[in-house]
């Protein structure tokens, strides 16, 4: 066994290494999804097994667990290829190999010391176009995967050294921004010898056999640390089921189901029961799904390393085929909401042992909003996203957070001025959207309204969720405010068929969007909640006084008026 | 030259570095810091460093009252007036949440939901009006929110920064509503974009000014009362100090201004001791403090984070903090795994041989049973004479116990974790700004700082080591020597190609006249004035946008070819031939104050440097470590590590392998012995 501050010191090393990598890239990367949101991560990973050693913490949660997975795929591809050589380079974004979507593309180079494998270094990026029907690569009508874009299965760009200039200019020729590409694929190369660096300095101090023991030992007391955690969940079977309002293309509702059970200090996911598959683009690869699992683990348990010891007390089980585990040729660029609704069902299993610790539901949508056009200005053409913000669920310690960020990703919503400098809109609203928390004990965060007015003659898609099933409360907690999509279409108001999906709508100026993001659930009886915080909700206007005196059972007084907005007293 | 004192009042210790100004040496105080009326421990201080008021010329200060306003939430009580549509936007921000990791925690916005209030009015981004404003509505809620309590009212319509002319009439009718509440528009306060950014700065000025203006008033009395009657400045974050008089309109500027005073001294000294790269380490109780100054500059900040959601948008001195301090408390995790902090003991109870309670054991427990601290002469505590090493022995014994170390090695064990995750964060730093960390050389400072930088230095692999005269009160000496500094700003964002050629020449020389004009009404000891120009530029779309230092006589097309090299410079390529984006036009104006300069002494020293005691310290093993008192170590003299420097303020380890010397402006520069 190694010493513990030798321990200490290299699993802090390790993480460093993987932290300054994240922070290189995020730094050089050229595509303004890498350096503006993160949308990367970086990772050294066991050249055997595959298992995580350490994961940058900069990059996104949602690659939490999928790099691992993707890189086990590569090392079974690599070894019908003969095995990993010195200098050999390989990429994939294959999503059914490697999770997310097509423009997420993953590195995987093999790092040698003395001629003998050690390890893998691995990294991430979201590249901005991979050609596909739509710019961007996200197409919510898309039935087939080759309608998002161009697929990279696991390849070696560079063998032994010699880098395939060939295969980069063949890809370079079916995307529509070739320069960008190759600037982000040299600069997440680059990113490799800072991680070399670091890994060569550590080897230098400590050798590779008292490296090769720390790993091994930092595995296994991350492995302990998340059984520490498991074991304290009382034993049982927890199940819950959550639905998707429809895929975007056929107007069904599609199940998620989930089985947690907890024996001891291992957990078993199982989602049997979950629709087959959809034939519009709410799907996702099963390594998304095994990632995003984590991921709500995580949310729950955040003191919990990033590494294959925490994954291994946590076993999986997705049916095939499935939208969890989608197969060739399903389309998966719904991933951005599907991940969501993987999140919530964790949450509403473990809740049922735990609620101690587990959040009633978040607003669940990523509900993406593209405006595209022609600018009037200069005729430039534009793209405008402004994906969803919403509530958080309620918790035992709290009311939840209003205008959180998606679980699986920290990115942040456009300034209104910011946009509409750019593009030609004009912000109505922007406002927390009364009455939309689930109630509770402690209430759900509000969710979030929006309006827009198109200044011009624009596109407009949107992809969102959550308006037949809204986000659940916990505990007794009520459920919040669903998803509400509206457009005003020459003074027209029009409600998307799929309510909250809607492909390449023509809009003229004047024309207007209004959204209205799900708050989070609540958590608790709400008939417990003390009276002084529904009086502040209620000068807030964040409830109604017909709801603090209905579901909240509170007595209300109208207690006078200050510029001509009502002010109240309650009491129980 | 008149007596200049430099007084940082922190959490916990009132600092003052006194400069006499007659030839006499500097003197340096620590007294405890008095949180309900922070101008009685200010005024405590001054009494205590024995100056006579007559001799007083200038009286310089930092202080945390309006950083911790903010944390606690205990500014005024203030109302938030917007366009129709946005009166959320200081709750909302931009989509967010407090961690990565955890979907809990609120945010508790300064101002309430219900003390925000929208007007129909509304400009589009080039400031052109869309809805007039709704001049009897303001007039209405002027007058409804008149006969209430607030304090304050801040203006904040949307695109203000392209045209302030809907906020100022706004504020007309305000002030006219009543006269004795602070009315304060966004775009006096920052004249850029980004609505939430700009909001949430403006109402953290609103916030803090009553506050800041009755602290400005107690303190004024207080020094009338001495009679003293010299000229008294503020410390601001961005280095520059503001006028006592003028506080009020700048009480946004001066949050963690005591940080920045370090960083600002720390560039000062080491510029006079040769080096022009350096990374400033301030370890105090609770958190370590990492800076980066190149050529002298610190590196500037554009917008920071106060707390969760409260950003501002001011140029602050760019500090990092981790939670890593000398009450930094170790434990064990579910895994078996020694970690150190972020948690701390805090003042109360504190680490376990301060005797007040403490059971956790931390780095200061470690220091002390390590014998790095001397436990007879226990440093800035008040009421407290010697250290309980026992205590902390068996504290740490306890803790040792469940990974298999005993008291001291588990002690060497927490120092090895701490010293690794503030070496981390010194290195994350410097990559995220695109820097070597090995090129720079560290000034180590704060009360525990010197007795760390060694290993800090060790681990990042750093040449050379600062120990500045006074580590322990050196913010209190950043004041002191800090110059006058104003910033305006100017949104443009638009094409270069669509700038018209005398536009920035225009803008840059009102913004110069107005940075004049204030510095006309500032310090008494302005030697010289200088000016800074500065474009932020950008390819369009891009969202950062780079600094760009400009001549105020430059054509916008001169711009965009500089900008294009300075993107090549820091990003290795520019793309090809992107329109370039004009995003803001900012102009410093810096009042530059007469310096004395630090007493560089002559003549080296011929002889050794004695002792003043030896004692065992425990580095990989117990070595019989010689003892030094600061005062007596003068320009010249070389000594060995290991080696224990002891002064008023800190104490200082130099790790054996390396070798220290004086330089001639008293800093001792620690290097890896060759």
């Amino acid at each position: 066994m190694s010493d513990p501050v030798t321990l200490a010191v290299v699993r802090g090393a390790l993480e460093q290494i993987t932290d300054e990598m994240d922070l290189h890239l995020i730094r050089a990367a050229l595509s303004p999804i890498i350096s503006e949101t993160n949308d990367c991560a970086h990772g050294l990973y066991d050249a055997e097994t595959g298992e995580t050693i350490a994961q940058g913490s900069y990059g996104l949660p949602l690659f939490l667990a999928s790099m691992q997975w993707t890189v086990q795929r590569v090392i079974a591809h690599a070894r019908a290829d003969g095995g990993f050589r010195e200098g050999d380079l390989w990429f994939v974004n294959d999503p059914y190999i490697s999770g997310t979507h097509l423009n997420d593309v993953v590195l995987v180079k093999p790092v040698f010391v003395d001629g003998e494998l050690f390890a893998l270094f691995a990294n991430t990026g979201h590249w901005m176009d991979m050609g596909g029907a739509v710019p961007g690569g996200w197409a919510p009508s898309a039935t087939e995967i080759h309608q998002e874009g161009l697929i990279i299965p696991p390849l070696k760009l560079c063998e032994e050294g010699r880098f395939n200039t060939a295969l980069l200019r063949l890809i370079q020729a079916n995307v529509r921004l070739p320069g960008q590409l190759e600037g982000d694929l040299k600069a997440m190369m680059n990113v490799f010898s800072v991680g070399a660096r670091g890994l060569d300095n550590l080897i230098a101090r400590y050798g590779v056999a008292t490296l090769r023991s720390c790993i091994a030992e930092i595995l296994d007391r991350s492995e302990r640390q998340m059984r520490s955690y498991i074991a304290d969940i009382p034993d049982g079977t927890y199940s819950f089921e959550d639905w998707f309002d429809n895929d975007g293309v056929d107007d069904v509702p599609l199940k998620v189901a989930l089985s947690i059970t907890v024996a001891g200090d291992s957990l078993r996911l199982d989602f049997a029961g979950t629709a087959e598959k959809a034939r519009g683009p709410m799907n996702i690869s099963d390594g998304t799904t095994i990632s995003m699992c984590l991921v709500a683990i995580k949310h729950i348990f955040p003191d919990v390393p990033v590494n294959g010891g925490a994954f291994r007390p946590i076993s999986i089980a997705i049916p095939e085929p499935s939208i969890l585990a989608a197969r060739y040729p399903s389309p998966v660029g719904g991933t951005t909401d599907v991940t969501q609704r993987v999140v919530d069902v964790v949450f509403g299993a473990l809740a049922q042992a735990i609620p101690e610790l587990v959040p009633a539901a978040p607003f669940g949508t990523t509900g993406v909003l593209t405006v595209t056009g022609k600018r009037p200005r200069d005729g430039g053409y534009f793209v405008a996203v402004y994906p969803y913000p919403g509530g958080y669920g309620a918790s035992a310690g709290s009311d939840g957070l209003v205008n959180g960020t998606p679980p699986s990703s920290m990115a942040r919503f456009m300034s209104v001025e910011m946009s509409e400098h750019r593009y030609p809109v004009r912000f109505e609203y922007l406002a927390i959207r009364e009455n939309s928390g689930g109630a509770g004990l402690h209430r759900g965060g509000c969710g979030t309204a929006y309006g827009i007015e198109a200044l011009a003659d624009c596109t407009v898609s949107i992809l969102g969720d959550r308006v037949d099933y809204a986000p659940f409360g916990i505990e007794g907690g009520g459920p919040a405010a669903a998803n509400e999509v509206q457009l005003v279409i020459d003074g027209a108001e029009v409600i998307p068929a799929m309510r909250s999906k809607a492909e390449k709508l023509a809009l003229k100026a004047g024309d207007r969007i209004r959204l209205a993001s799900p708050g989070g659930g609540g958590f608790g009886d709400p008939a417990a909640r003390p009276p002084a915080a529904i009086e502040e909700d209620l000068n807030n206007g964040l409830v109604t006084a017909s709801n603090a005196s209905g579901i909240y059972a509170a007595s209300v007084t109208r207690s006078g008026e200050l510029a001509g907005r009502p002010l109240y007293r309650v009491a129980r | 030259m008149a007596a200049i004192v430099g007084i940082d009042v922190g959490g916990t210790f009132t600092d003052l570095y006194l400069s006499p100004g007659n030839g006499e040496p500097d003197r340096v105080v620590k007294v405890p810091s008095t949180p309900d009326d922070p101008s009685r421990g200010l005024a405590d201080a001054l009494d205590a460093c024995g100056v006579d008021p007559q001799q007083l010329g200038l009286i310089l200060h930092g202080t945390t009252i309006a950083t911790n306003a903010v944390i606690e939430r205990k500014g005024a009580a203030v109302a938030l007036v917007t366009t129709q549509g946005f009166r959320d936007v200081l709750e909302l921000g931009r989509r967010d949440r407090p961690s990565a990791y955890g979907l809990t925690g609120i945010h508790r916005p300064l101002i309430p939901r219900s003390q925000r209030w929208e007007i129909s009015e509304r400009l589009d981004h080039a400031g052109k009006v869309v809805t007039p404003l709704d001049e009897a509505g303001v007039r209405e809620l002027a007058q409804a929110l008149a006969a209430t309590g607030l304090e304050a009212v801040i203006i904040s319509f949307l695109h203000s920064y392209a045209n302030p002319d809907h906020e100022r009439r706004a504020a007309e009718i305000f002030r006219a509503a009543r006269n004795d509440w602070q009315v304060v528009t966004s775009s006096e306060v920052v004249r850029e974009y980004y609505e939430f950014e700009r909001t949430s700065t403006a109402v953290v000025q609103a916030y803090l000014q009553p506050l800041v203006s009755r602290y400005a008033e107690r303190l004024q009395g207080r020094l009338v009362e001495r009679s003293i009657t010299a000229q008294t400045l503020v410390m601001q974050s961005n280095g520059g100090l503001v006028p006592l008089a003028q506080l009020p309109r700048s009480a946004a500027n001066i949050v963690r201004s005591g940080p920045a005073a370090g960083v600002i001294a720390a560039a000062r000294l080491a510029a006079q001791a040769g080096f022009d790269k350096i990374i400033t380490g301030d370890m105090g109780g609770t958190s370590f403090d990492v800076a980066v100054v190149v050529d002298g500059q610190p590196h500037v900040a554009e917008t920071t984070e106060l707390d969760f959601r409260i950003p501002l948008r001011l140029p602050m001195i760019d500090v990092h903090t981790i939670g890593a301090g000398g009450g930094s408390i170790a434990a064990i995790d579910r895994g078996g795994m020694l970690k150190v902090g972020p948690e701390s003991a805090g003042a109360v109870p504190g680490p376990v041989c301060f005797g007040r309670g403490g059971t956790a054991p931390t780095v200061a427990d470690a220091n002390a049973v390590l014998a790095r601290i001397n436990p007879e002469h226990p440093i800035g505590l008040t009421n407290l004479t010697r250290l309980d090493v026992d205590a902390a022995r068996a504290a740490l014994g306890r803790l040792g116990a469940g990974i298999g170390l005993d008291a001291e090695d588990a002690a060497l064990a927490i120092l090895t974790v701490v010293n690794q995750a503030m070496a981390g964060r010194t290195r994350l730093l410097t990559v995220e700004q695109g820097h070597d960390p090995r090129d720079f050389a560290l000034v180590i400072f704060g009360g525990a700082g010197p007795l760390h930088g060694a290993a800090i230095m060790r681990e990042v692999g750093i040449r050379t080591m600062i120990l500045p005269p006074y580590p322990g009160v050196q913010c209190a000496l950043g004041c002191a020597i800090a110059d006058i500094r104003y910033d305006m700003s100017l949104t443009v964002e638009r094409p270069v190609s669509e700038v018209a050629a005398d536009f920035a020449a225009d803008a840059l020389a009102a913004q110069r006249r107005e940075g004049e004009g204030k510095l006309a009404i500032s310090a008494n000891d302005i030697a010289r004035t200088a000016l800074d120009h500065v474009a932020q530029m950008s390819f369009a779309g891009q969202i950062h946008s780079l600094r760009v230092p400009i001549e105020q006589s430059w054509t916008p097309a001169r711009m965009a070819d500089e900008f294009r090299k300075v993107y090549a410079r820091e990003y290795g390529e520019a793309p090809g031939d992107l329109p370039v984006t004009l995003v803001s036009l900012k102009t410093t104006v810096h009042g530059l104050r007469e310096q004395a300069g630090a007493a560089a002494e002559a003549e080296a020293a011929a002889d050794a440097p004695q002792p003043a005691a030896t004692r065992p310290v425990r580095f990989d093993r117990w070595i019989d470590t010689p003892i030094y008192r600061r005062e007596t170590l003068r320009f010249g003299h070389r000594f060995p590590g290991p080696a224990i420097i002891e002064q008023a303020d800190t104490t200082a380890v130099i790790e054996p392998g390396m070798a220290a010397r004086v330089d001639r402006y008293g800093n001792i520069l620690v290097e890896m012995a060759s």
